[in-house]
């Protein structure tokens, strides 16, 4: 196998430097460039790396040069690969929309987002525990910055809040890992295979991993960070936040249960209430949410039931159906606060009680929005609906009289979802037009009240990103038949994850 | 022994800061809880002592786990980092033992 040895360690050093770069060379265009470029070109590697990862084949990359048992391993399999790809394309994505709200010229915000991306890809890479906290960590200390430069007027508290509440929990994954390493001598996921399954006192430390992993994720009961701290920054910043944190969180939770486990065990019984809870509360919490975003982030949490779910069943069907309900949801929740973003930008307000009327005003973007939701609840011609039917299909492989529940959940989240989204179609798209708007003011953020006239109209660059994201949405529902067999190969290489370890440890 | 009481007196110590309301003692409650972690990580290697960790000075028998001493030096960086940023935000954000949310400049409907 012929890798080329300096294309993983570059998928993290170059963003890292370029980031760098920009805190020092501050040139409007070169930002711009760098700041879309630089995830695009991740996503270019990422699609050559699907197609390198095919077949169980696993890139390794030993950084130094060391053994492997001592080196720093950078590691790409297909489930890398895949969302990798998913991930770095929504950043290029949310990247251009900041650039197109002017939010790229808040202070160092390019040099923050490449800072971001180099954590994410690092996370996705790593195959150390430690240095997994440690990407972790690169990612959230430009996030902390990040909300502090977005937003509106209550960033500064949710930026403590969103700050307390990953700096705890990163302390705690901390004590878990050093757990895991006083426990089996080694936090290198090859090398931990199976380490759960073996000792009740294996699967304690790595069960605090994976649960301080589920706060990160947004999981119930420790959701409640999630919807405040990403509804208060501003609609561009949240489609960057939403495809990565939890994502990370969930991705790193699939790949360490999958190797160290390995198989159903003691704690799934556990994750099963999480999950089902988390999907239910997301779903219903909806409701009381007076903004589009607050909705929007709620929905979020219902996807990390969802998506917890499918790790709960633990089949090589479920964790395919598992990752591409991930990938379809951050698709769809990218589209739709691309679109929520916009109506923001231009109207001022995000909440349902100051917007209305819109549907006949802003044609593309109601139908972006309307495709969005339909996606959200799973129903065509949506990439949702192959999301959660492949996830009822796995559910219903389930043992006993798990089926019933987990179908009957899913069912429930979704019929409380078309309802509270419904509320918002109807506050938003409905009924009369707001009399005043709040107009956009570079000095303040936003200006006075003004009348609402005839001219005030989402502008035309803003509408382009809502209707590709949206048409993506769409086509992953046409062409879905040729886009499932790369999951399928993504599950089956975190089931059977013997290439995995071979490859690492040789 | 002695390390695990420290750990529980510094975790104890730094909860209770957490969850005072101003801004600075709880960026002090987080330090405590992040010295709680560095011990045990530290205690996870050997907690006897032994001699330093250094290549044709020590033998591999007699010396120190190098590695729990490598992810505290991490994780002190981390942290250290994320104490200055606590600490900016206690500096910038409003005065802790009033209710209202600070004036940033933008309005605000209700």
């Amino acid at each position: 196998m012929t890798t080329p040895t300096i294309l993983l360690p570059a998928l993290v050093a170059v963003p890292l430097l370029l980031s760098a770069l920009l805190v020092v060379v501050r040139h409007r265009w070169l930002e711009r460039l760098l700041m879309v470029g630089v995830p695009l070109a991740t996503t270019t590697v990422a699609v050559w790396l699907v197609g390198a990862t095919s077949h169980s084949n696993v890139l390794v990359t030993n950084v130094g040069g060391y053994p492997a048992v001592f080196a720093i391993n950078l590691v790409a399999d297909s489930v890398t690969a895949l969302m990798m790809l998913i991930m770095s394309a929504v950043t290029a994505v949310a990247s251009l929309m900041l650039t197109l709200t002017d939010e790229d010229r808040r202070r160092f915000v390019p040099a923050l987002v490449l800072l971001l991306h180099t954590g994410v890809n690092g996370a996705l890479m790593t195959a150390d525990l430690f240095n997994l906290f440690v990407f972790i960590e690169v990612m959230l200390m430009p996030s902390y910055a990040l909300i502090a430069v977005t937003g509106s007027w209550r960033r500064l508290g949710i930026g403590r809040m969103f700050l307390l509440v990953n700096i705890f929990t990163g302390t705690l994954l901390l004590i878990g890992v050093g757990f895991v390493y006083g426990v089996t001598g080694t936090v290198n996921l090859a090398a931990l295979a199976d380490a759960g399954s073996r000792d009740a006192r294996g699967a304690s430390a790595l069960a605090m991993v994976l649960f301080t992993l589920s706060v990160k994720a947004g999981a119930f009961p420790v959701h409640g960070w999630l919807p405040r701290a990403y509804s208060g920054t501003s609609g561009a910043m949240m489609m960057l936040f939403s495809a990565l944190h939890t994502k990370i969180a969930l991705y790193a939770i699939y790949r360490i249960y999958a190797i160290t486990f390995g198989k159903p065990g003691p704690v799934l019984t556990t994750v099963a209430v999480i999950a089902v809870s988390t999907m239910l509360v997301g779903a219903v919490a909806s409701f009381g949410e007076t903004r589009i975003r607050g909705i929007l982030a709620y929905q979020m949490v219902s996807g990390i039931g969802h998506i917890l779910l499918a790790l709960v069943l633990f089949s090589e069907r479920s964790l395919s159906a598992g990752l591409f309900y991930m990938s379809h949801h951050i698709l769809t929740i990218a589209a739709l606060l691309s679109a929520a973003a916009a109506i923001e930008f231009t109207y001022g307000s995000g909440r349902l009680t100051q917007l209305g009327g819109l549907m006949r005003r802003e044609k593309a973007l109601a139908a972006c929005m309307a495709a969005g939701l339909l996606s959200l609840i799973g129903l065509p011609p949506t990439s949702g609906t192959w999301g959660k039917l492949s996830l009822v299909l796995a559910s219903a492989e389930g043992p006993g009289r798990t089926p019933t529940i987990y179908i009957g959940a899913i069912v429930l989240a979704s019929i409380a979802s078309i309802m509270a989204l419904q509320h918002l179609w109807r506050e938003v798209f409905w009924g009369p037009l707001p009399s005043e708007y709040l107009p956009d003011d570079p000095k303040k953020g936003r200006g006075d009240p003004e009348p609402l006239t005839d001219d005030v109209r989402v502008p035309t660059r803003l509408k382009v990103i809502p209707v590709a994201l949206t048409g993506v949405v769409i086509a992953v529902f046409f062409a879905a038949g040729s886009i499932m067999p790369f999951f399928g190969d993504a599950g089956k290489s975190l089931i059977d994850s013997y290439p995995y370890m071979a490859q690492v440890m040789p | 022994m002695i390390i695990s009481i420290t750990v529980g007196v510094l975790v104890a110590g730094g909860i209770y800061l957490m969850l005072q309301r101003s801004m600075v003692r709880t960026a002090f409650g987080v330090s405590l809880l992040s010295h709680a972690a560095n011990l045990a990580i530290l205690t996870s290697g050997v907690p006897a002592w032994r001699e330093d960790p250094i290549l044709n000075v020590t033998t591999p028998d007699q010396a120190a786990d190098p590695l729990p001493q490598a992810f505290v030096l991490t994780a002190i960086v981390i942290t250290m980092a994320s104490t200055i940023l606590m600490l900016a935000l206690s500096v910038i954000g409003h005065n802790d033992d009033l209710l209202r949310a600070p004036e940033s400049g933008e309005s605000h409907r209700p």
